[in-house]
């Protein structure tokens, strides 16, 4: 087993982020050369195909599936990098642009020249400012260098890329509000079907990929999609990113591979709980992940479908039993009512209610009709919200009710 | 002085762009007035209605006036998790106020989402300056800094 593998860390620390003759030297863009000089851009895709690379940014979508939809259709297309990063407890691609901005561009172009696109964005969230003026800097040096921009090394292919910083809403991180709010209006989704890949930005085919899922895409490149897909789970292969915090001895941002367990995660790499705390649970995948009990550490994270705990964005926060429940319930309510984008019923009044009905437990004014709403709420916005925000909003909170039994 | 129609014309009257001029216009007086809206309509070429429409759903966006010392403090998992109702409830003796009372026009102090500085919680943001690892007993002394000022 390939267990040390290091995909997207590998010069994490060692070089300086913004100086590209730094990346270039450690073998910086030469998947980009691979691609160019060796590879059609259908063979690249096929390549990521290969891979089996899932979407990291939680939902796990076949990646390599994604671009062929998109590099099969004429006329102008869309790439776009999410890097709209807002769920609690992750911040794993505001490091990867802080440590290696320049594997991230060559992830970008790589697959924007894959799917034929001329013009890529990276949506960025928008309290990251110096994450932007790092990628200003980035896109900049690459253009010198010809790696972006018109006729890139020689190649017929040409790509420009822009920066579009958000303006503070979580939900812009699913791609269709992602979409609208490039488009100028509010962050709301669109109705799905048509997918982006049918009908994306300004109406074009566009892909929409997370950014640590871009920056798995040089190394696939460089080493071949079949190397890949033997890293870690089989049903999701590769490496990922894991962030570590909470009660835990070595909080931080890990890189190993997919299909780890929970115990693994925990007392392996974080070096287990800190002195003096006993653990009660851990959250899996920020505040929308799923709650693990003691009974639970052995199961194995990765992105399918049948997965108990579904690996998300990748945070695990792990709880000891000093921590007021009734806080962390009050935040997470507080959390999804805030950012509730507001367009449908189930989810605008659920969360609101949910949020009240929570305060009201946190200061022992609960009643029992309070319960028996709560859990109506919890009901409806697993089952009727218009985008998948309302089973979010649902999960921590009908886990605390039922694992837990807070209420 | 910058002016509404200078900052304007650093943007092409496309969809596009419409968000980034909002949160440059926004950043630079505060927030969008009637006023700013009206000429920033006429250069995308689209009714008031749109740029409120659009304006009023961003955080980074603010359309009222925002109170001389504005505090957010981020109450999400992470943070929570590492005392930030304290911090809160510190604040709200300190000042006499509210959480989420948008009413004072000298003080504000509202709870906001997850800032991606998870390692470093909790995160107070003060006039737009981030501080980092604030605890109840710390946040004291930060607040009677910019009370000086």
């Amino acid at each position: 087993m390939s267990d040390n593998i290091k995909i997207i860390t590998s010069h994490w620390d060692k070089i300086d982020p913004l100086r590209i003759e730094d990346y270039v030297e450690v073998g910086g863009y030469e998947a980009l050369k691979k691609f160019l000089d060796y590879m059609t851009p259908k063979e690249a895709v096929a390549e990521i195909k290969t891979a089996k690379l899932a979407g990291r940014g939680g939902a796990g979508f076949p990646t390599g599936e994604k671009l062929e939809m998109v590099a099969s259709k004429r006329g102008r297309r869309y790439f776009i990098c999410n890097l709209d990063e807002s769920e609690p407890g992750t911040y794993k691609d505001r490091m990867i642009v802080d440590k290696s901005p320049h594997l991230l561009l060559e992830g970008v172009v790589i697959s924007s020249l894959a799917i034929g696109a001329e013009e890529a964005y990276i949506y960025i969230n928008g309290n990251y400012k110096k994450q932007l003026e790092i990628l200003e800097t980035a896109i900049a040096s690459a253009k010198q260098y010809n790696f972006l921009g018109q006729h890139i090394l020689h190649s017929e292919h040409n790509l420009e890329i822009k920066l579009f910083s958000g303006a503070g809403a979580y939900i812009c991180g699913e791609e269709t509000a992602l979409i609208n709010s490039i488009e100028g209006n509010r962050g709301e989704p669109k109705v799905r079907p048509p997918y982006p890949p049918q009908q994306g930005l300004f109406g074009k085919p566009t892909v929409i990929n997370n950014a640590e899922t871009i920056s798995s895409i040089p190394w696939i490149i460089l080493n071949g999609g079949k190397k890949y897909s033997q890293i870690g789970s089989s049903c999701s292969p590769g490496t990922k990113l894991y962030i570590l915090s909470g009660s835990i001895e070595n909080g931080g941002i890990f890189e190993a591979p997919t299909g780890l367990s929970i115990k693994d995660l925990i007392y392996n790499i974080g070096g287990g709980m800190q002195k003096g705390k006993d653990f009660w649970f851990a959250q899996i995948g920020g505040a929308c992940g799923r709650l693990a009990l003691e009974g639970e550490l052995k199961t194995n994270l990765d992105f399918s479908r049948n997965c108990e705990c579904p690996l998300g964005s990748g945070s695990i926060l792990v709880v000891d039993k000093s921590v007021n429940i009734h806080d962390l319930l009050v935040s997470w309510a507080g959390f999804f009512a805030r950012e509730s984008c507001g367009k449908c019923v189930p989810c605008r009044e659920g969360t609101f209610r949910l949020y009240e009905i929570m305060k009201r437990l946190r200061d022992g004014e609960i009643s029992d009709r309070d319960k028996i709403a709560a859990k109506d709420i919890l009901w409806t916005l697993e089952n009727t919200t218009f985008c998948p925000f309302g089973k979010f909003a649902a999960t921590a909170i009908r886990d605390s009710s039922e694992k837990l039994k807070v209420f | 002085m910058q002016s509404t129609e200078k900052i304007l014309l650093e943007f092409d009257p496309e969809s596009n762009e419409l968000l980034p001029a909002l949160k440059k216009i926004s950043a630079s007086f505060g927030y969008v007035n009637k006023k700013d809206a009206r000429k920033i309509a006429s250069y995308f070429s689209i009714p008031r209605s749109k740029v409120f429409e659009t304006a009023s759903f961003y955080d980074l966006v603010s359309v009222r006036p925002s109170a001389g010392l504005t505090m957010q403090v981020c109450s999400s998992t992470n943070c929570v998790v590492s005392g930030a109702f304290a911090v809160i409830k510190e604040i709200e003796s300190f000042f006499n106020i509210k959480v989420g009372d948008k009413n004072n026009p000298n003080v504000s102090l509202e709870e906001v989402s997850c800032l991606g500085r998870c390692g470093e919680g909790p995160i107070v943001v003060i006039n737009g300056q981030v501080h980092t690892n604030v605890t109840a007993s710390s946040i004291h002394g930060i607040l009677e800094k910019y009370l000086k000022n």
